[in-house]
């Protein structure tokens, strides 16, 4: 059977949770924050370390798995556990303050260096995660259609897709730039006073060919209605999974037991 | 001449609109390009500060926050540095408004404003949400200082200053070679662009 072009430009996704509406991930996305802030003030331990953020940060690679995209999310977090990983031992080492824990030669852990140190990096670990499986399980398009859904002028929705592809098409313009411009004798390697001249002849046509294309779009857009007032249909449409309230429902309860759990915490 | 009214409402023509993805792209290429030629520069904000000479500070705000909003899609440690983006898209803009572009003295006092505005912006999201480090390659620097029993923000304060104010005269450089070769008759499309044709008597 050959596909119509609208039915070519859907998104259809077999998995429950990758293929959640894009409104209810990001609610979860919400409700798994303040969780991550409720739990990283639960002190654990005489010194105080929040050590509880440790194993909340499994739900990540757990969500990642479950939604069918673990190889594509390792790949992001291993950026954040770089990030993650510099200030853990940054903080740990060379914060002075408190009690000496550890001592190895001219290297000294202290108290206050750790506590810093495990509740930023894992609290950034947290947040950062979540965030990559919500990008990473749903699409651009996706996101875009979801917006303007949620009531977003649909300029605005429009200046967002346009911001995606402009990307892809000036890094590719970037690099034939680049290209053209070494072979006409500007050098692109050296010391850095060498390197940094070559940045102008790069930047400046690429930029001036992008404002006077714009100018161009703007034609174009017109001329299409873009600028008319009235609904508008679509072309490409949400799919519901068809598990969006357990999820939301799970999140929720989840989300109420861990801020009970801290009230209890206090009034114990 | 009459003194030009500025209106929120006016600022987002339809050619800013096309403005913001394009400076987008500029500052996320810009930043591509400085870590390919291994300059110790991010150069990540040259299009907040095109868009915002050109459109004015709310365009230019706009920018700066979709910028940080797209990569932090990729790396989400850039959601936190939105406000410094944004500042530097407004600030940009209002000295725009000013006609601070016009001479050259003007042009360095403008830039320092900049880079002033970015450094004490970034430095308490730098020092309170990522403790001094962020990975980059003048983090290096700064944990060093650190470690050398400099107090924190001092530390920060001292490396990233040298390399803010670079930053800025090389992207505010770049954008000024842009206009100058814009043609006048695109160029007053633009909210601010009539700044920047010269009046020929």
């Amino acid at each position: 059977m050959v596909k119509t072009y609208t039915e070519k430009i859907q998104i259809h996704k077999s998995n429950k949770l990758a293929g959640l509406y894009p409104s209810v991930k990001f609610w979860v996305v919400i409700l798994y924050t303040i969780c991550t802030f409720v739990l990283g003030t639960i002190h654990l331990t005489d010194i105080g370390l929040s050590l509880l953020l440790i194993p909340w940060f499994l739900v990540i690679p757990v969500l990642c798995i479950a939604s069918g995209a673990f190889g594509k999310c390792f790949k992001a977090l291993k950026a954040v556990a770089l990030i993650a990983l510099i200030i853990l031992v940054v903080q740990s080492f060379l914060v002075p303050g408190g009690e000496v824990l550890v001592k190895f030669g001219f290297v000294k852990i202290c108290e206050k260096g750790l506590k810093t140190a495990i509740s930023l990096s894992f609290m950034i670990m947290d947040i950062a995660g979540i965030f990559v499986w919500l990008f990473q399980t749903t699409e651009n398009k996706e996101i875009a259609r979801a917006l303007e859904e949620s009531g977003m002028n649909y300029k605005a929705a429009y200046v967002f897709t346009s911001t995606l592809q402009m990307i892809d098409i000036l890094s590719e313009n970037s690099k034939t730039i680049m290209n053209a411009q070494k072979a006409r004798g500007v050098e692109t390697e050296g010391n850095m006073i060498v390197r940094a001249k070559a940045f102008f002849p790069s930047l400046v046509p690429l930029i001036l060919g992008a404002v006077i294309g714009s100018e161009e779009r703007v034609l174009t857009l017109e001329a299409r209605g873009f600028s008319l007032q009235g609904e508008k249909t679509h072309l490409f449409n949400l799919e519901r999974s068809g598990a969006e309230k357990a999820v939301l429902a799970t999140a929720i309860v989840i989300t109420i037991l861990v801020i009970a759990g801290r009230i209890a915490l206090w009034v114990l | 001449m009459e003194k030009k009214k500025y209106s929120i409402k006016d600022d987002f023509s339809m050619l800013a609109l096309l403005i913001i993805p394009v400076g987008v792209a500029v500052n996320f290429v810009g930043g591509q390009l400085a870590s390919i030629l291994k300059l110790p520069m991010y150069l990540d904000t040259i299009g907040t500060i095109f868009a915002s000479m050109l459109c004015g500070p709310w365009v230019g705000a706009v920018t700066g926050a979709l910028t940080n909003i797209v990569t932090g899609i990729a790396n989400p440690v850039n959601f936190a540095f939105i406000p410094v983006n944004v500042l530097a898209g407004l600030v940009t803009g209002f000295l725009a408004r000013g006609k601070m572009f016009s001479v050259w003295w003007k042009w360095i006092v403008s830039m320092l404003i900049m880079a002033a505005v970015s450094i004490v912006s970034s430095a308490p999201i730098v020092v309170l949400v990522y403790g001094g480090v962020t990975g980059s390659g003048t983090s290096i620097i700064t944990a060093a200082a650190m470690a050398a029993g400099a107090n924190i923000w001092a530390a920060f304060f001292g490396t990233e200053g040298i390399f803010t104010v670079l930053d800025r005269v090389i992207s505010f450089i770049i954008c000024w070679l842009v206009i100058k070769v814009i043609p006048p008759r695109t160029l007053i499309k633009f909210g601010c662009g009539s700044n920047y044709i010269k009046e020929s008597k």
